[in-house]
């Protein structure tokens, strides 16, 4: 039997395996076991890079702390009234809530990283009110859903992190260039969102009211001063990706524990009190959380770096044995033989928009990037450019059945059956790929911000 | 040597404490079958204490994690403000916290094993009869038992170099860096006690018809 036909045989029997509903860790670590074995390669490998990947890994620290901000900006109130903001803006045109849903998972991710929490911290807050709003529950799920692909775009964004870590590029420089796209896929989802709720009459206006609009920007003046603290750090240089969600942590703690107390002196209203019945005074502060919340808080977020970083560090042995195997000039050829600058683009594009329906965008990243961006650069395409196009695709896995990561999350926080929510997830995603075009067809879409 | 004997061998070897002949000692084949019954009986130790004391079962990975975590904040954190106020820093600021990472990756992963939350494709085993959602549970479990076992052994092995190089964490003169690689082999372990338990969990249900397999909601036991 040759290698090939092992390889092979491996392959399709951890994909059976896959579809048996083992992890996906592990259907990665047995073709990287499996593979190692027909490379005649020793295992110690993968127990050294389990190790190295972490051990070397300084920037990849930005990962999960970018995480545990998301959490913290929801436990503090910050995420409710960045929400609060979009829907005084948006509340007046039909469809308006599910619209702020997805302007408020914007909002969310310029502070978090992480596309799952986003869908998760939105999608629990806004669920609900979309329901008493009469909006179907399909469609306010799959909204939850498709808003939280911009939180791996709009920086910071841990996705960015892994691909610059991996490919030897500035993460700042990805972050900046993450900025007019990802701003782009929320406009794109809001008019999708807008064209639905407009056809089938869901939702209640609001009137556009400048107190209104006023008022909630200054209650999400914490949100903005965490943004903005994040865009000055990526920008200025100041600090590097890592000590920025470290900066970041910090503020949302500090944050948190003053605003806790003050609240309570304050004898302001909770977050479920209308904004309408709220006073300047009580939008000063946020209801923050007790020092003793921090663990529990800080819980959720190693419980989601316990699922993705494992999944880097056995993603990193195997796209290693993916290379030693060949697999990148067999991809390689395949990729160039199909022609010139757009013929190699696209090709590369559906390569990653196929990879992300069936596996996670962190194993697309890690094993096809290495494979596709040296590719991508010798036709010419901006290494930057093109990791934007590769992460917009892989951001938009997120909701391709039958591996979508948001799909699930929305589920889990909704109630709404994974299968249900997929008919309204349609819509959304025409939105996204035609982002995703003309991102890839613009360059300056991508590179327009970057410095000189 | 024979293999039996080269595995024989180790754990003498172990309490030795030499490290250059614990090196050698686990390059042999006789390794696998000391990490198997070490990572099997480790494992089942393990699930014995869980079981025996709650308390850990409930709180000991979670209060790795936590402390992992919020250590690697508070370093990176108190350093760049000490970088912009005092133009110090210091040299372990950057090197101890992906150690800590290492911690709370692995010790995550097997957080996410007792609460079943790893990622997977879960459609078609959700719908499936029950003997075979067990049998697919079961799969989960000699799947997660194989791997540990090879991690344990080449993790150990790993941890071994760098004691027998004198390897120091970079930035600190005396911390040895396979203090913090051990915990690789270790977490493994751990990973093996969860399996076993959560193998046993599912052969209760099976045996008192209650649901074999329930969504896991992520965050769900924050």
């Amino acid at each position: 039997m040759t290698d090939a036909t092992i390889i092979t045989a491996i392959s399709l029997g951890v994909t059976f395996l896959f579809m048996l509903g083992v992890p996906v860790f592990l259907i990665i670590g047995y073709w990287v076991i499996g593979t190692s074995f027909v490379l005649g390669q020793t295992l110690d490998n993968v127990g050294a890079e389990l190790s190295n990947v972490f051990v070397k890994g300084f920037a990849l620290l930005a990962m999960p702390l970018f995480i545990l901000t998301g959490d913290l900006i929801n436990k503090s109130g910050i995420a409710r009234r960045l929400s609060d903001f979009a829907y005084s803006i948006l509340g007046w045109l039909r469809g308006g809530l599910a619209m702020a849903a997805i302007g408020a998972c914007g909002l969310f991710a310029a502070i978090s990283g992480s596309n799952s929490a986003t869908t998760a911290t939105i999608g629990s807050m806004l669920h609900p009110e979309m329901i008493k709003g009469g909006y179907d529950e399909r469609f306010s799920a799959a909204t939850a859903a498709a808003g939280g692909t911009v939180g791996i775009i709009i920086p910071p964004s841990i996705i960015f992190i892994v691909y610059g870590y991996l490919m030897g590029l500035s993460i700042s420089d990805l972050f900046i260039a993450g900025i007019v796209p990802g701003a782009l896929m929320v406009l794109a989802m809001m008019f999708a969102a807008w064209i639905i709720c407009t056809i089938n009459g869901w939702g209640y206006l609001i009137p556009l009211r400048l107190g209104r609009i006023l008022k909630t920007a200054f209650g999400a003046w914490l949100g903005f001063f965490a943004i903005g603290l994040v865009l000055y750090g990526i920008y200025t240089g100041k600090f590097s990706p890592t000590e920025a969600a470290a900066v970041t942590v910090g503020f949302c703690v500090i944050v948190g524990l003053i605003c806790y107390p003050l609240n309570r002196i304050m004898h302001n209203h909770g977050s479920d009190t209308p904004v309408d019945e709220k006073s300047f005074r009580d939008m000063a502060v946020v209801e923050g959380f007790k020092l003793t919340e921090v663990p529990s808080i800080t819980m959720r977020s190693a419980q989601i770096t316990g699922i993705l970083a494992p999944l880097i560090g056995i993603s990193v042995v195997m796209q290693q044995n993916m290379s030693l195997l060949g697999a990148q000039a067999v991809i390689g050829n395949f990729v160039i033989s199909m022609g010139g600058f757009y013929a190699v683009l696209f090709t590369a594009m559906a390569i990653v928009f196929v990879a992300g329906m069936v596996l996670e965008s962190l194993p697309v990243t890690i094993i096809l990037a290495p494979i596709l961006a040296p590719i991508a650069a010798s036709v010419g395409v901006d290494p930057v450019h093109f990791a934007v196009i590769f992460l917009v695709g892989a951001s938009i896995g997120f909701i391709t059945p039958p591996y979508g990561l948001n799909l699930y999350v929305a589920s889990g926080v909704t109630g709404v059956p994974y299968f249900r929510l997929l008919k309204y997830i349609v819509p959304y995603l025409v939105a996204l790929v035609f982002v995703w075009f003309l991102v890839a067809l613009v360059p300056s879409l991508s590179l327009m911000l970057l410095p000189n | 040597m024979s293999v039996w004997s080269e595995a024989a061998m180790i754990i003498p070897t172990m309490l030795g404490g030499d490290w250059w002949e614990i090196t050698q000692s686990l390059r042999t084949s006789g390794a696998w079958i000391t990490g198997t019954v070490a990572t099997l009986l480790g494992g089942l130790l393990i699930a014995f204490i869980y079981a025996a004391v709650p308390f850990i079962d409930r709180h000991f990975e979670r209060t790795i994690m936590v402390y992992s975590y919020l250590g690697i904040a508070v370093i990176i954190f108190v350093e760049v403000i000490r970088r912009f106020v005092f133009s110090l820093q210091a040299p372990w600021s950057t090197t101890v916290p992906p150690v800590l990472f290492l911690f709370m990756a692995w010790v995550g992963c097997s957080y996410n094993i007792r609460l079943r939350t790893h990622l997977a494709f879960n459609e078609f085993r959700m719908n499936m009869p029950r003997k075979m959602q067990f049998a697919c549970l079961t799969l989960d479990a000699v799947l997660w038992l194989g791997f540990c076992i090879i991690i344990v052994v080449t993790g150990m092995r790993v941890t071994a170099n760098a004691a027998d190089n004198f390897q120091i964490l970079e930035g600190t003169d005396n911390i040895m860096k396979w203090w913090f690689l051990i915990s690789l082999p270790i977490a493994f372990m751990m990973m093996a006690g969860r399996v076993i338990e959560n193998w046993y969990e599912d052969y209760r249900n099976l045996k008192s018809g209650a649901p074999l397999i329930s969504q896991a909601v992520i965050g769900g036991d924050a």
